[in-house]
């Protein structure tokens, strides 16, 4: 079943479906990251505006970023590089294009239902039972188009990304369905301290299993393409891989450090989550070693220059999450923005930027023509590194005054003075971040329909 | 009781990921790993988009500044809660 039997060029009609989603999600998801960092600054402003408190603004940013915006960027890079990397088509881009619909359908129901006020009121897993089924389906129909597709292959050997996309679907596929207790329908839950431990291995392997490994993927395709050299190790890309497998899947409790689950569940999350330097810095001193006197070649690179700083982003935050599960660190860190500037670095700094810089090394090759602008997909670039970096050092400090407070018994309201200040800074980062997101929008709905460039 | 959910969750993993691991190496794919290393440039390449010597320098500079930074900014934090956390 390959819809390009009868043509000689591939449409790439699925990368494009994704291109175009993420640009467009993003752009939502940042506004309601914008607008909510505002209404922490200034409450009233949505007042009586029911679908626009901060409790449904929240999720729906979160949700966005998560299924709208990045994912979408990391399978778009996917949709092109697996069909290019075994050798053969894409199985069917017509399904590919009814998944896109699919998802975007899916989104378009998580963002009302949320506003609406429907939400199982579990953080990252809100959406109730219909939509995870969507989401479900959605995650189904990538798994069977990429999976047919690798079994169609002409090359034998599959390269470390083909590996690590395909893990991210089916790891992602089995931990939603347990992580949003699919098999309850009615609440989506369980009770008491179970729901807990079960939610917090979705909430951190949803970005653990989902976007690091589709993030990885694109990494380990564009930065060799873009040196214009070998891998340095195919054989310690394997080696991550796996032992990202092994040790990722139970890190999930060291977000409940602080409650009553049993120790030893408490003992495995952080010995494991300490054991992430490994999966990293295999990760990191293969593509970093690849690049070795090749950063003239990435600089050049737009596509390419986003995923480098990917990967060192992805340093920190690594580095940053193993320190935040060691229990005295947490005393301080947990509950409070260092957690909230520990996900930005993670979903926009590593993840967020290894999708936009997947997106635009493939647009120019799927559309035939050279990208729209280069000095706004640069200009994009510098926006989001600095809002990146903007969002790290104030979350930070907000987070410590948060930890320090919590942990002298500090009265909460003595605090939000001296808070004040940096949520101000926040919002306008935020606003740096949006005004980004609609600048690469534009780009991208410009690369793939009004292009003037020519064809090469 | 949580056991069972908890179990699962590691079992179908493990399950699914014993079960690719052993076909994996059934079909060879840790053997030829000399090849693999250049699998995605087996695919045509384009030409060059821009010369190495565009490289602007005044730019790396601030990319390493912004990341030494960070770095330097997550160490102070961490030593900071750290004496600060009673322990």
């Amino acid at each position: 079943m390959t819809t390009n039997a009868t043509s000689a060029l591939p449409t790439y009609m699925t990368a494009k479906g994704f291109c175009l989603t993420s640009g467009f999600w993003m752009m939502v998801a940042t506004f309601m990251g914008l607008l909510g960092a505002t209404e922490l600054i200034a409450p009233d402003l949505t007042e009586n505006i029911g679908w626009l408190v901060f409790g449904r603004v929240r999720p729906i940013h979160v949700n966005l970023v998560l299924f709208g915006f990045v994912t979408p960027g990391l399978l778009s890079s996917a949709f092109y590089y697996v069909p290019r990397l075994l050798r053969t088509e894409l199985y069917s881009e017509k399904l590919g294009v009814i998944t896109v619909l699919a998802w975007n359908f899916a989104l378009v129901t998580v963002v009302v239902s949320l506003a609406m006020g429907y939400s199982q009121g579990r953080e990252y897993a809100e959406m109730i039972w219909p939509i995870d089924m969507l989401i479900v389906l959605a995650f189904t129909l990538v798994f069977i188009n990429l999976i047919m597709t690798v079994a169609q292959r002409k090359e034998p050997i599959l390269y470390v990304s083909v590996w690590y996309v395909c893990a991210g679907i089916v790891l992602t596929a089995v931990t939603f369905s347990l992580g949003n207790v699919i098999w309850k329908p009615n609440s989506g839950s369980l009770v008491g301290i179970p729901d807990a431990i079960l939610l917090w291995f979705y909430g951190h392997n949803v970005f653990g299993l989902l976007l690091t490994p589709l993030s990885a993927g694109v990494a380990y395709y564009v930065i060799p393409r873009a040196c214009r050299a070998p891998l340095y190790s195919h054989t310690l890309s394997l080696f991550g891989f796996w032992s990202l497998l092994v040790v990722y899947t139970h890190i999930g409790t060291h977000h409940l450090l602080q409650v009553p689950v049993p120790t030893w569940l408490k003992v495995i999350s952080i010995v494991d989550s300490v054991a992430m330097v490994i999966p990293v810095m295999a990760f990191l001193i293969n593509i970093w070693y690849t690049a070795k006197g090749k950063l003239g070649e990435i600089h050049a690179d737009i596509g390419a220059k986003f995923v480098f700083t990917g990967t060192i982003m992805y340093f920190f935050v690594s580095i940053q999450g193993s320190m935040m599960a060691l229990p005295d660190v947490q005393r301080v860190t947990h509950f409070n923005n260092w957690v909230v500037a520990h996900a930005h670095v993670g979903v926009l700094g590593f993840a967020g930027m290894i999708s936009l810089g997947g997106l635009y090394y493939i647009l120019p090759r799927i559309t035939g023509k050279p990208l729209y602008s280069r000095f706004l997909a640069d200009f994009q670039y510098w926006l989001i590194l600095i809002g990146v970096i903007g969002f790290t050092v104030v979350l930070t400090i907000v987070g410590l005054i948060q930890g320090n407070a919590w942990l002298n018994g500090e009265t909460v309201y003595r605090i939000l003075p001296e808070m004040h200040v940096y949520y101000v800074t926040r919002a306008s980062i935020g606003l740096i971040i949006f005004s980004s997101a609609i600048l690469g929008l534009y780009n991208i709905l410009r690369s793939i329909f009004f292009n003037p460039g020519e064809i090469s | 009781m949580y056991f069972p959910y908890f179990i699962t969750y590691m079992a179908v993993g493990f399950v699914i990921s014993l079960v690719v691991f052993l076909w994996a190496i059934k079909n060879g794919q840790f053997k030829d790993q000399k090849r693999a290393r250049f699998l995605p440039l087996e695919d045509e390449l384009e030409p060059s988009v821009a010369k190495v010597s565009t490289f602007k320098r005044y730019e790396v500079y601030t990319l390493l500044f912004l990341a030494l930074a960070g770095l330097a900014a997550s160490g102070a934090v961490l030593v900071f809660s750290l004496l600060n956390a009673n322990i």
